[in-house]
């Protein structure tokens, strides 16, 4: 189908091809991928805020009151669902991609949920940490360099 | 049941989980999501596979971290990602150049640097 625009027809329009498409998806994959990650990052850190604001008293000694009174913090709650999310985001990225190739990409999650504990909770970073997240992104970045493969 | 066999479970159990994921949902290209993409994932044993052994996963996970240092059982999480590419090459054929060994490497290393004291 070819688009209208206020001057008639869009002349310069190309139907896409099945590669064009193929292409898209996969562009779209990696978009997931690190949909998945950072959803994932901020659900553990909302968790981990709802988990400071729990208050725990006496009556909850016991460890299934103890987690009764955590699944019931509203942000940890909320933590959960934005995981939940970054699951589905997940599922879609391994439908488009080797597994050996997202799998140690999920690596970026420890480099999220430090930055964030520094920025969210105070949380400080000792130098090699730093280096740390510094030679994931780099071993991420070679990832992408060295090939996706995957469904093509 | 130990500390330490509870961790060493969970990451090899994380590990295969990931394989039965990809394994239930396959290769496409389609650049759509349908609902009846999602809706047909239930009726894969592969993913179900996956939901079961991501759960025992997890749970095994926090029995270990509540008599382990986190600061010892973080770093051991990188090695999943080894066991991951061998279990994808073994059991999927994937085809992994040596390059991404070397990305796996390195981002082993990286999550070591990460989670040391």
């Amino acid at each position: 189908m070819t688009p209208e625009t206020p001057f008639g027809p869009d002349t310069n329009f190309v139907e896409p091809t099945r590669a064009v498409q193929a292409e898209r998806a996969f562009q779209l994959a990696d978009i997931a991928v690190l949909g998945a990650v950072l959803l994932a990052a901020s659900g553990h850190l909302m968790i981990k805020a709802g988990l400071n604001g729990a208050i725990f008293a006496a009556a909850h000694a016991t460890s299934v009151g103890r987690l009764v009174i955590c699944l019931t913090q509203p942000l940890v709650v909320l933590g959960l669902s934005i995981y939940g999310l970054g699951t589905a985001m997940w599922i879609f990225a391994v439908s488009k991609r080797d597994i050996s190739y997202v799998f140690p990409i999920a690596a970026l999650n420890y480099v999220f949920v430090t930055v964030g504990g520094m920025v969210l909770f105070d949380e400080s970073i000792p130098t090699k940490r730093w280096i740390g997240i510094a030679v994931v992104v780099l071993g991420v970045a070679l990832m992408q360099s060295a090939g996706r493969q995957g469904a093509r | 049941m130990t500390a330490s066999v509870a961790l060493w479970a969970s990451i090899l159990l994380n590990g295969v989980a990931q394989v039965f994921l990809k394994k239930g949902v396959g290769h496409s290209n389609d650049d759509r999501v349908t609902g009846q993409w999602w809706l047909s994932l239930l009726g894969s044993g592969w993913v179900w596979c996956w939901f079961f052994s991501f759960i025992a996963a997890t749970a095994l996970w926090l029995l270990a971290l509540s008599k382990l240092d986190i600061s010892y059982a973080f770093p051991l999480l990188s090695t999943g990602f080894v066991f991951v590419a061998i279990l994808s090459r073994v059991f999927l054929k994937e085809a992994i150049s040596w390059r991404r060994w070397v990305s796996i490497l390195i981002i082993c290393i990286g999550v070591v640097l990460i989670a040391g004291k």
